[in-house]
């Protein structure tokens, strides 16, 4: 892939869903690039396609029609145990509901992907010490999701996305279930991530704020590209949650 | 899924794991033990001897046959010597314990039966007195007799006429070398008790349960056979004549399909296990489907999946069956004695705990597949969805 190319690109992708009989068109034709090494918000209303964008980029679902092509690759003609290995390569997530495996400790939910590499396992442990040392998490390796606060919990599950030195992340309402100042600092560490290690970051987001956090926003409005606005000028943390962070 | 998480996915629920565990152990515990029965009862048949015959009435194995039968059968051209058996049907302390006790003739039981080993008195005394008798070792060490010790017998088949007991005189103790011949057996003179009957000290016509026939060498058995049946054909009693091995093999079936009807409940033991292990593994699948949809965003295939749950549902019911296992073993060290008069080698073998832990492994692997795959097949986007 050369470096100009786009590291997402969907070409006139369709995607609807049946719900009692009736067929609900949810995207309609999207076309949209992105470039690699760009911190993108994704938002929209309700329904308007955000969160299926979101899992089609990340081969978790699969469109009706159109093309996903991401990191050079046709996810859309991907299946089974190829896509499996094509996701652990590629792309990280991160969920609003953090979905961190309760009966595993943090360090031990970061080294899950790291199973499906070739690394052994004194390798896997110090990859995920390096990568919660990195998320501010350094000591609360052996701490259960339980024992976790919501932002940690949220800190872990970043870790986990990056463990693996993905190319992509792919976000889906990381601060939705944070207070404001929480969130703030989930954001800045994704800011972080985007621009000291060039992740390219997709974030679905409902919250105007968060999405001034990102380069871009795409609006999307009822499954079709509204308008991508550019933040020239990315929101920072407020010193008030950067206090917090220590 | 790596082998912590599976590990940590079982101890998560401990209570369920561990009764899982338990239904799982019970159920294999109860087909080791069950099975243990069957193999008892199916090795005494096969070490029974084929060179000795049975002769018993045509009718029932209850029907006593003429005393007069003795001499005609002895004149069958292949036969050595005829020996008379009777069940005596005692009780020892007032029916508290129970244990085989035979009438039989001493001058041609002991050579009819070179498995019996004297180890303590000695036959010849035994065939000298007429009360005296030989007991088995394990029944001299269950109730501590000595040689020259009498013990008391209430006969219930042969009650005396006075109520009194019948003395026997321990004259011989015996081991078997053979499985053919138990060491939970009372043998006296049947003439003793022919005596008794004839004196009027029993209320009883005599006759004879069996006759053991033991053959010449060389002697053809089938032909013997026939013979023999052939003799009585016109009765007055028709007898049926069979090889020791035919006899011990109806032996067992009398006793009411026992074979059929222990496996019969072990299998039904171990269905009803094996919908419960099912529904729990189901249940346990069912409750993780988020945490499996997250794997399989992580990048951990279908495959991978299925074999988390196969071997999660694997491991717990191996543990189990190894547990139930464990315990028959031990368990049965103590039932082998209790039960010792009525199924003589008794015994956890290799057959029973290579039969435990196949139905253990095959419960696992049939219990996990079924979540396993429908997990396998769950679509990443419908599991992340899913309620906690």
């Amino acid at each position: 892939m050369a470096d100009s190319d786009p590291i997402i690109r969907l070409r006139h992708v369709e995607r609807s869903y049946t719900r009692g009989g009736e067929i609900l068109p949810v995207l309609q034709g999207l076309d949209l690039e992105m470039e690699a090494g760009a911190f993108y918000a994704l938002m929209g209303p309700s329904g308007s396609g955000k969160t299926t964008m979101l899992n089609l980029i990340g081969g978790l679902d699969s469109p009706d029609a159109g093309e996903v092509i991401v990191a050079g690759e046709h996810v859309d003609l991907l299946r089974g145990a190829e896509l499996s290995h094509w996701r652990a390569e590629h792309v990280g997530f991160v969920f609003q509901g953090f979905n961190l495996l309760p009966v595993l400790t943090a360090r031990e939910n970061v080294e899950l992907p790291l199973q499906l590499t070739p690394l052994s396992r004194s390798q896997r442990r110090a990859q995920a010490e390096r990568a919660l040392t990195l998320v501010g998490l350094a000591d609360r390796m052996t701490h259960r999701p339980a024992q976790l606060s919501g932002g940690q919990e949220q800190r872990v599950a970043i870790a986990r996305a990056i463990a693996t030195d993905p190319s992509i992340i792919l976000a889906d309402e990381p601060t939705g279930d944070l207070d404001r100042r929480t969130a703030e600092q989930i954001l800045d560490l994704m800011q972080r991530l985007n621009r000291e290690l060039g992740k390219t970051i997709l974030m679905v987001t409902h919250d105007p704020v968060a999405a001034e956090f990102a380069d871009r926003v795409i609006h999307l409005d009822k499954g079709r590209l509204g308008r991508i606005d550019h933040n020239h000028e990315p929101r920072r943390i407020s010193a008030e949650a950067a206090a917090d962070v220590g | 899924m790596s082998p912590r998480l599976i590990l940590k996915n079982l101890l998560a629920h401990p209570l369920r794991s561990i009764l899982t565990l338990g239904s799982v152990a019970l159920a294999v515990f109860l087909v080791c033990m069950l099975q243990a029965v069957v193999t008892a009862l199916s090795s005494a048949t096969s070490a029974a001897s084929s060179q000795r015959l049975w002769v018993q009435s045509a009718v029932s194995l209850f029907v006593d046959l003429p005393l007069s039968y003795e001499s005609k059968i002895a004149g069958v051209a292949g036969v050595e010597t005829v020996c008379k058996f009777q069940w005596f049907g005692g009780e020892y302390r007032d029916g508290g314990s129970f244990f085989a006790q035979f009438g039989v003739d001493a001058d041609t039981f002991g050579p009819a039966y070179p498995e019996l080993d004297v180890v303590d008195g000695s036959y010849d005394a035994f065939a000298g007195r007429r009360d005296g008798c030989l007991v088995g070792q394990a029944l001299a060490d269950q109730y501590g007799w000595k040689v020259g010790q009498t013990v008391p017998i209430i006969g219930r088949i042969f009650p005396r006429v006075d109520g009194s007991a019948w003395d026997f005189v321990i004259q011989g103790i015996y081991r078997a070398k053979t499985t053919a011949v138990d060491e939970r057996t009372l043998y006296f003179h049947f003439d003793y008790l022919r005596e008794a009957i004839e004196q009027g000290a029993v209320r009883m016509e005599p006759g004879v349960g069996v006759y053991l026939v033991d053959l010449r060498d060389g002697a053809e058995p089938t032909a013997v056979m026939s013979a023999i049946d052939a003799l009585f054909e016109n009765g007055p009693q028709r007898v049926q004549t069979t090889t020791e091995a035919e006899f011990a093999r109806q032996f067992v079936t009398m006793l009411g399909s026992v074979p059929v009807l222990l496996r019969s409940i072990g299998g039904a033991v171990l269905f009803a296990i094996f919908f419960a292990i099912l529904n729990t593994m189901l249940m346990a699948a069912r409750e993780r489907t988020r945490d499996l949809g997250v794997l399989k965003a992580l990048g951990f295939t279908d495959r991978w999946v299925f074999v988390g749950l196969t071997v999660e549902s694997l491991l717990l019911c191996v543990l189990g069956g190894a547990i139930g296992i464990a315990v028959a073993f031990v368990l049965s060290l103590g039932v082998a004695k209790a039960i010792a008069s009525f199924v003589p080698g008794f015994e956890i073998a290799g057959e029973s705990v290579a039969l435990g832990m196949g139905l253990s492994i095959a419960l696992g692997l049939v219990a996990g597949c079924v979540p396993a795959w429908n997990a396998s097949r769950l679509k990443p986007v419908a599991a992340l969805r899913a309620e906690d």
